[in-house]
Formats: C-alpha cells, sequence, structure tokens
C-alpha cells in the first residue's frame, strides 16, 4: 500500500481492491464530472475572448457572441450544457457516496472535500448565470445580494467581496467575473487533484 | 494471397487515437475563425449623412448603420433604430408611417414613439451635427431629446 501514498505514483497504483472493478459500482460519476470540468475550461478560455463582463456589456456581448462571432454559439452552448451536465454529476455522485455508504472511515475527509466541490461548483454554476447579464440574472444577482446582506456586521461587505455592485437590469461585474473565470476554477481544481489523490490513498477505486 | 490484417486490441486503440488526432485537426480552422472575429471590435460612434435632405422627404437611411434621419420644420434629427426592448433592428414603413420590429412585433408611431408590443421606451434620438457643406455628422454615442433639431 505504499506507493498509493506517494502523490505523484498514485495515478497507476501497481494494485487495486478487486471490490472496486466494478464500474457498476460508482458509475464513474466522479469522472463525468471531471470530464465536464475540463470542457468548461477549455471553453470557457474561448469564452473570454469574446465576452465583455460588465453591468452595460456584458448582455450585448453574449448576444453578438452567440449570433455574429462564427461557432460562437456552439462554443457557448458547449459551456452551457457542460455547466448543467456537471451539476447533474455531481449530485448525482454525492447521491452515490452516501447510497454505498462511501462517506464513512476511512473516507470522511474526502467526503468533507467533496462537500465543499459542491458548494464551489453550485456557485459556479451561480455566477455564469449572472454574467449572462439578462434581466433575470440581475433579478438573481439582487435576490443574492438581499439575502446576504442579512448577516450581520459583515453581510453587505460579504456582497460585495463576491458580486460586486449589480444593477438590478444586470448582473454581470467584474467581480462576478474574476470570481467564475479565475478564482473559483483555480480552487475548484486544486480541490479536486487533492480529492483524486485522496481515493487512492484511502484505497479506493480502479484507475480509468 | 492477402496478408492478414491482425487487429490488436493495441492496433484498435492506436487507431482510435489517430481519430482523435484528426477529429482535433478538423476543430483548427473553426478554431482560428472565432478567435480572429473582429465582429464585436468597438465601431466608431460616427455616421456621416453626405445626401442633400429635403424638408418633404420621410425618415432617410445612412449608408451601412442603424440611424436615419429627417428633416421637418424645426430642423433635422437622428434616430437608431434599434428596438428599445431586445435590440432588433426596426424598419420603417413609409405606407403606414410606422417603425416595425420585426423580432416581437413592437409598433413605433412615425416620430419612434412606441404605439403597442413590448417596448416601453421611445427609439432614441441622437446628436446632429451640421458641416459648413451640408452633411450631417451623427454620433450615436450622444442621446439627446425627441424635440432636439439642428
Amino acid at each position: 500500500m505504499k506507493d498509493h501514498k506517494n502523490f505523484v505514483n498514485h495515478i497507476r497504483p501497481r494494485f487495486v481492491h478487486s471490490t472496486a472493478l466494478s464500474v457498476l459500482y460508482t458509475f464513474c460519476l466522479g469522472g463525468l464530472s471531471f470530464l465536464a470540468f475540463v470542457i468548461l475550461g477549455v471553453t470557457g478560455l474561448l469564452l473570454m475572448f469574446h465576452y465583455q463582463p460588465g453591468n452595460s456589456t456584458g448582455f450585448s456581448s453574449i448576444l453578438t457572441l452567440a449570433s455574429v462571432i462564427p461557432y460562437g454559439g456552439v462554443i457557448r452552448n458547449l459551456h452551457y450544457w457542460a455547466g448543467q451536465l456537471m451539476v447533474v454529476t455531481v449530485n448525482l455522485h454525492m447521491i452515490r457516496v452516501v447510497l454505498t455508504h462511501s462517506y464513512k472511515p476511512p473516507k470522511q475527509l474526502n467526503w468533507l472535500v467533496g462537500v465543499a466541490l459542491l458548494i464551489l461548483i453550485l456557485f459556479l454554476d451561480f455566477t455564469g448565470y449572472l454574467l449572462i447579464g439578462s434581466q433575470e440574472s440581475g433579478a438573481a444577482a439582487t435576490v443574492a445580494v438581499n439575502i446576504l446582506g442579512l448577516i450581520p456586521v459583515f453581510g453587505t461587505g460579504l456582497a460585495q467581496a463576491l458580486f460586486g455592485e449589480p444593477s438590478t437590469l444586470s448582473g454581470s461585474t467584474l467581480v462576478v467575473y474574476v470570481w467564475h473565470c479565475f478564482a473559483l476554477p483555480m480552487i475548484a481544481l486544486f480541490l479536486q487533484l487533492y480529492h483524486f489523490w485522496r481515493i487512492r490513498r484511502d484505497g479506493g477505486v480502479r484507475p480509468l | 494471397m492477402p496478408k492478414q490484417l491482425k487487429l490488436t486490441r493495441r492496433a484498435v486503440l492506436r487507431l482510435a487515437w489517430v481519430g482523435v488526432i484528426a477529429a482535433s485537426a478538423l476543430t483548427i480552422e473553426p478554431l482560428a475563425q472565432y478567435l480572429t472575429s473582429k465582429e464585436d471590435r468597438l465601431q466608431s460612434s460616427l455616421v456621416a449623412y453626405n445626401k442633400p435632405l429635403d424638408m418633404n422627404t420621410d425618415w432617410q437611411n445612412t449608408a451601412k448603420a442603424r440611424v436615419w434621419v429627417k428633416r421637418d420644420p424645426t430642423g433635422v434629427t437622428a434616430l437608431v433604430a434599434t428596438c428599445t426592448h431586445l435590440g432588433c433592428e426596426v424598419h420603417y414603413n413609409v405606407e403606414k408611417k410606422q417603425w416595425l420590429c420585426p423580432c416581437h412585433g413592437s409598433i413605433y408611431d412615425q416620430e419612434g414613439r412606441p404605439v403597442s408590443g413590448p417596448a416601453l421606451r421611445a427609439l432614441p434620438r441622437v446628436a446632429v451635427e451640421l458641416k459648413p457643406d451640408g452633411s450631417l455628422i451623427i454620433d450615436t454615442s450622444k442621446q439627446v431629446g425627441m424635440d432636439t433639431r439642428v
């Protein structure tokens, strides 16, 4: 088991548990989530070349991207649907882990990392929705800012740090953009790498 | 006798790699088109109109822009034909003397005030500058009131 604890040698371990060899045990839901995450990273990077964040520019740049830029609609839809898929697979992954009791020791720490990742993914989904910059995004941003504002003492500051100052007509701000395109994906990526290594360290499933 | 083709699992997977690389190569040209597209570059907000503008003519379109100009007894005015609902280009119907939006059916009267449909705001008027040679320079970044004339 010693090589499982080495961070470098965990991708192709010398042996795995025979019980972990069945695809029907995990349905590869974590792997599918990571695949969606990679697609989101690539298409998101491409979208950044044409998207202009800001309360007044967000929505119009999406319209231009989806209707005028060659293949812009394809890339935008790939990003959109991969995002939807990831929320679904991540939730199914959580349900599977509960049903197979995989949150129990020795995997309790990885369960907590997974919960943190779930929250991150949901927040990524929400900030992506705000970046569309439509009136619905503006309404959603207003609701989120008002809910956070109910937290005593630091609620208003927290809302400012997470959302900036969205207008009621558009949720697209530079602050949301930076969270969505850099900060949150980076945190999620490093947590995921730890999550995968931890599976092996806890004696987890077979390599893909 | 033809050579027997031996398809081991490894050979098939190697072929699959060729397929993956070929498929990736097919995305190069679309990607280049996407990345080099300048459709969303910033354009100058200034539009010129060089033709003579009679008192009796109705709205006249400037070439290549959504800007229309008109001269009435009080002076010259310019209008941007972008629907105030969701930004489609509206068209002027000369017989009905109305602006019609093809997307969601908004209708504006001759002066660009909303008559029916989802649009609630009037079509924007923008600043016009009269050059000594009689041509017009329209600045679409400067909105003006409906009654402003030059």
